[in-house]
This record gives C-alpha cells, structure tokens and sequence, in this order.
C-alpha cells in the first residue's frame, strides 16, 4: 500500500513538472516513474476500479474505438478512465491511471478503457485483468519495429489464451488473421463482422494483403473484401473459414466524407465519421458496449454525438479554406484514407506527410503498397511533405501524379499548400502520426487549432 | 508495335512484405519510358508460364510461414526453368528471403539445415540480433553512377560468400551480409542479391537500369535512352545526407 502511494504520488509529480515544462503532455513518463518505485503499480490500480476495463489492439482503429467506448460509458452515467493521445505502450495506460488517483492512491472510477500496443497486449491483459479484449484487425505496419505480423499474431494469441475465466475476447471474424487466433481459444469469443456485399470489392487490393490457410496453406478465396485484407473468406479445401459473426452490421450507406449509416442489431445507427474502416470501428464498439450490457437504442442516440480524435479525422477552416487532418499511418489505413478522400469527399488538393520516426516506423517501404495510382487525373494539388518527402515524390512519380517539390519543412509545406488551394476549397492532409503532430504543431503556433493535450 | 519487355515475379502474393513492388514499378516504368511494352507475369504457386519469355525476375522477402510454402514450390516448379532462364540471358534480382533461397543453405539456430536451390554461391545462417536500419554501400560494379545504393535492411539471417560470387559492394552504414566482413549483397553472372530494400530500385535508378540493360543484352540492346532522374537522385542524396550526418556522430 505505501508503494503503490509512493508510485502513484511519484508519477504525479513527474506528470505536474512534464506539463508545466510543455515537454508534450506528460503522457507516458509518469508511468516509467511510477513503475520503477512499483512495478506492480497498474495491477493495484486496475483493482480499485468498480467495475472493470476493457482493453482494445489491432493496427488501426484503436484510438478510434477506445474513444467511442469511452463516450458510451460516460454517457451512461459512468465515470471512465483511458489513456490518450496514442500513449498505448504499458508505461502510458499506467501514466492514464496514475493521473486519475487520488492523493491517497486510490483510483476512483468505474471503468478503464485502455487502448494497448499489439505487441504490450499480453503484459496488458497479465496487469489489468480486462472484463473484455476487443482485436480490431492485424495489418502490415512498421515492420522495422516488430519484425513481422506473424511475431505480433503470436503474442495476442499468447494474451488471448490467458484472459481469465469470465473475461470476453471481442474479435473481428472478417480478419483471418484474427480468425485464426480467435477459432483456437479454450473460450468462444464473440465474433462481429459486416455484413453487405453492395459496399465490398471481389479482389484484394494487393498481392502483399494476401493470406494463407493455418492448416493447409492454401491461398485464402474471398467473396468479399471490405478493408485490406479484413472480408468474407474461405480455403479452397474447406480447411478454414470466416467464423459466422453474432453482430453484424448491414445496410450500409456510406453518405459522405463525413458521415455514414448503418443498421446493427436491426438499430439504425447514423454517425459523423466517414469511410468503411470507421464502419468497423462503430461496430466494434458496438458489440463492447453490448457487452458491457448497454442497449442499441442507447447506443445508436449516443453515437449520433461522437466526434473523431484529435487528428483521426479533422477538420480546420484558415482563410476561407477547410483543412481536412487524416492519420494515415500504414498501406491498409492509407488506402482507406485515400479511397475515401477521393470517392467520397470528391478531394482535389492534398498535402501528403511523410515522416520515418520511431512512432512512424523507421522503413518507409511500405508507401510502395499504397494505390497513390488513385489520384492521378484526380488530384490536381499534391504537395509531398514529411522528413521523407522525397521519397513520397519519387513514389508518386512512378504512380504517374503530378505533384508539386517535395517540402520537408512542415510551415513551408502548409503555406504551400494554402497558396495553391483556392478559397472555399477543402484540401486534405493524409499523414503519418509524428508528421501529423509536426502540422499539428504549426497548426496550433498559428493559432489555427487547440494544442492536443487540451482536446 | 512495340517491343516487349517482361518482369516475372516470384511469389507476388507470399514473398512480399517490405514494399517490393516498388521495384517491380520502377523496372516496368522505366523499360516504359524507353518505348519497350512493360508486361507483368506473376508466378504464383504450381505455375511455371512464360518463365521463358521473362526479362527480369523478381524475387523477394516473406515471413517465415509464407518462406516455408514457397521453398517447396520452387524446388518443384521454378528450379529448372529459372536457371534455364539465367542461362539464356534472363536476370534475377533477389532480396532478402528470396536472396536466401537462392544460395545453398539456411542454418536455423537450432542447427538445422534447410537446402536452398544452389543457383549462387551463398550461405545463410541465423543470427540473434535483427539487423534494422539505413544501408549505405559502395558498390563494385565499375559502371555505375554515383557509386553508392541506398536501402533499408531488416534481417537476422548471416549471408556469407562463396568464392564464385562477389559482394554487390561495401557497407558505409548499415550491416549487410553479415554484420562482420563489411560487404552487402552478391554479384554472380546475371544474379543480383542483396538485403537491401526499401524499396531498393526507386530511390537507385542506376541500378534499375543496369539490371534492364543486363537483361537486354541478348536482344543486341547495350545502351539504355538516358531519363531524368533528377527526383530519384535527391531521394537517393538526402539518405546519403543522413547517413554522412549519423557516421559524423558514430566517429564522435
């Protein structure tokens, strides 16, 4: 008990002076502190919370549906604690838990809702003893960082297999991977999945989504492709399939850029967030709130308020232009983002941010597996930005786009863009996570936008 | 009509993980932009079709599940028509996974030995640290200009030379072969194999276009229409900028 009060009062202090010395928010560094004095420090505090916590993983979507759960829970009369801004690593949940304790160490809330790196789910769910797990999907992303999928997949696997007894795994049954993980657990997870052939393709996207069977390794066949490699499949010898999901959503109508409607559990639910990879993430947090025992009704009138996360999805009007902030952080995200700028907001004018930091991912390699090929004869603004623009520009050459010298500096690179984007125009900045915080930045230095630990 | 000019790649939908169809773009718009009609055949899994009218095969990385189901194929399928194409004049390009393959064995930690084809003279064992990061080379191959190549390597495997292959260069930053004798990649006859992605041909257009001139020598083509690469060489430039600045600091 004293080193949890001396951990937690620890990690206070260091969040207090990370703040007041603008080091960016003080997000994860509490964390490191308090775990150092108590390594047992986030255990402790899971313990305190009424009710329980949920803990969400998958390449994209994360922040995402941890926000939208949270903002269900709240609306519900619950008071929630979750990490923010990204810090998903152990030290940020543990940094999210300690700032809300009190001075006597004790967490007073009801529920954790605690978005986890794929590959600190295992330490997570060891720590925090989740009431539900929800695994979103597994894509391709920074390679440099984890080795491979197959090391990340392993490790949910080894996560997933020691959930404790009464704890639910909340899986996407459209991803194999995923599938894979979920059809070889002692316990049977609930599976959710979309359900609408009008809004799927019939072919991968690309020969680098495609993925095998764990039984006989033969090349998966798809009947639909909703996102990725994330549809309806099948091995052609019968060896493994698509698990039939509970939740599903149909009838989707993907209205806008901004905004789609879908039907879940015959509840039609309307939402200010657009493109088919955030269809997914609504019904994801659908089925853990379904979970948590919350009703569709309630569901689908809470959601009709939500707004998207700090940069996921932003929107900023300087000088009569509309500035359209979209993370876009790995070949599968990307093209969603792409697609959906395109087809859907009709775009014309993008600023395209590249950045190879740690958080990025230090191989940029993969912007060869984004279809850039989609603006061409489209877009009539390209600006490449980001410390590898240059490697942008070179990509969007052999994609045959037009675009303007690639710029690294992100002040020069938004003036550029401003100046080729007519008044009343919309331009849409696509961009890797550390290149989003640089515009973000000097979003915020020119007053443009709020800084982020304030959204 | 124009003339044809063909890229096979090997595995597109298992060997494929670090951003390889760049290369695969960069050779067919640049044969492209020379007037030749680009063409792609994917060689999947039980096909050998049209290996023999391939210019350039590619040949690249996948994760150790995916390694396992192509070694079987090749040995099955590939093996013959593809050293039947190198004999003919055909080129291969081969990173990582697909460089290994190629060379005579890959020795697990373990011990165990898996045979490769035996097409170049290498050998690969594991290593336990993963080689992550920029690569830097001076290459030895006299005709190109600027000498170095760029990429990004990420690999545990140990690469060491027989004595009929040469290395493709020497590492100025990064790891390569092995991490011990300071050379990256292998030169043997029309065999071009290398850790290097990245991808690697974008950002070094001048190995593109040895390999393409390599592979159409047997057509009677020896020079290649020059084409402005002004974009690829900055790319290539600001990682040699980098890497200047990160030695700087390591000799601190």
């Amino acid at each position: 008990m004293i080193r949890k009060t001396a951990a937690v009062w620890a990690g206070k202090a260091t969040g207090t002076l990370s703040r007041v010395s603008r080091r960016g928010g003080g997000t994860t560094l509490p964390g490191d502190v308090a775990r150092a004095i108590d390594p047992k420090v986030l255990t402790k505090l899971s313990q305190d919370l009424t009710h329980g916590s949920i803990v969400i993983t998958g390449t994209n979507g994360k922040t995402t549906a941890s926000r939208m759960v949270t903002w269900l829970l709240e609306g519900a009369g619950h008071k929630v604690v979750t990490n923010r801004a990204g810090a998903n690593l152990i030290f940020g949940v543990t940094a999210a838990a300690v700032d809300r304790a009190g001075m006597d160490a004790r967490l007073r809330a009801d529920w954790g809702v605690f978005e986890i790196d794929e590959a600190s789910l295992p330490k997570a769910v060891e720590e925090i003893k989740p009431t539900a797990t929800l695994v979103l999907n597994l894509f391709r992303d920074q390679l440099d960082r984890y080795g491979e999928l197959e090391s990340i997949a392993k490790k949910i696997e080894s996560a997933l297999s020691a959930l404790p007894a009464g704890s639910t795994a909340i899986l996407n049954a459209d991803d194999p991977r995923v599938a894979e993980i979920g059809l070889g657990l002692p316990n049977k997870p609930l599976w959710y999945g979309l359900d609408d052939m009008r809004v799927a393709a019939h072919e991968l996207p690309h020969a680098a989504d495609a993925r095998t069977c764990p039984k006989c390794g033969a090349s998966l066949h798809f009947d639909a492709v909703y996102v990725g490699h994330d549809g309806v499949y099948k091995c052609p010898n019968n060896d493994f399939a698509r698990p039939a999901p509970s939740i599903t959503a149909q009838n989707i109508n993907l209205a806008s850029f901004y905004r789609f409607s879908a039907d879940i559990e015959n509840t039609q639910l309307d939402v200010q967030l657009g493109g088919l990879y955030n269809v997914y993430n609504v019904l994801a947090a659908f089925a853990v709130a379904r979970t948590l025992g919350l009703e569709p009704g309630y569901i689908a009138e809470r959601l009709r308020d939500f707004r998207a996360a700090f940069g996921r999805q932003e929107r900023v009007e300087f000088r009569g232009r509309i500035l359209n902030l979209v993370l876009s952080k790995n070949p599968a995200g990307f093209n969603e983002t792409l697609r959906t700028s395109i087809d859907l907001a009709n775009g014309t004018n993008f600023l395209i941010a590249l950045n190879d930091r740690k958080a990025d991912g230090t191989d940029v390699s993969w912007i060869w597996d984004v279809d850039f090929e989609h603006l061409k004869d489209k877009a009539q603004v390209v600006v490449p930005a980001g410390n590898r623009a240059h490697d942008l520009a070179v990509r969007l050459k052999y994609a045959g786009v037009q675009a303007a010298e690639p710029e690294t500096d992100p002040g020069r690179a938004l003036d550029l863009l401003i100046k080729l984007t007519k008044e009343g125009d919309i331009a849409h900045l696509l961009c890797t996570y550390t290149a989003m915080l640089d515009l973000r930045a000097e979003l915020v230095r020119r007053g443009w936008a709020k800084p982020y630990w304030q959204t | 009509m124009s003339e044809k000019f063909t890229v096979g790649w090997l595995y597109p939908d298992l060997m494929n993980i670090y951003g390889d169809r760049g290369n695969i773009l960069t050779l067919l718009k640049r044969a492209e932009w020379r007037g030749f009609e680009p063409r792609l055949v994917e060689l999947g899994r039980g096909t050998t079709k049209q290996m023999d009218e391939v210019d350039i095969f590619f040949f690249g990385g996948g994760q150790d599940r995916e390694q396992a189901l192509v070694y079987e194929d090749l040995l099955e399928f590939k093996q013959p028509p593809l050293e039947q194409a190198v004999n003919n004049g055909a080129v291969i390009l081969a990173v990582c996974g697909g460089y290994q393959l190629l060379g005579s064995y890959y020795q697990t930690a373990d011990g165990a030995r898996y045979p490769g084809i035996g097409m170049i003279d290498v050998r690969t064992e594991a290593g336990k640290k993963r080689f992550i990061g920029d690569v830097v080379i001076e290459t030895h191959i006299e005709t190109l200009e600027p000498k170095t190549l760029v990429g990004f390597e990420n690999h545990s495997g140990r690469t060491f030379l027989g004595p009929k292959a040469s290395p493709l260069g020497k590492t100025l930053l990064g790891h390569g072969n092995n991490g011990a004798d300071k050379q990256e990649g292998l030169v043997q006859g029309n065999v071009v194999g290398t850790y290097m992605h990245g991808s690697l041909l974008p950002k070094n257009p001048h190995l593109a276009d040895y390999l393409i001139r390599n592979a159409l020598i047997r057509r009677g083509v020896d020079e290649l229409s020059p084409l402005d690469d002004s974009v690829e060489l900055a790319a290539h430039e600001r990682i040699l900028q980098r890497a200047q600045h990160h030695l700087h600091l390591q000799h601190r």
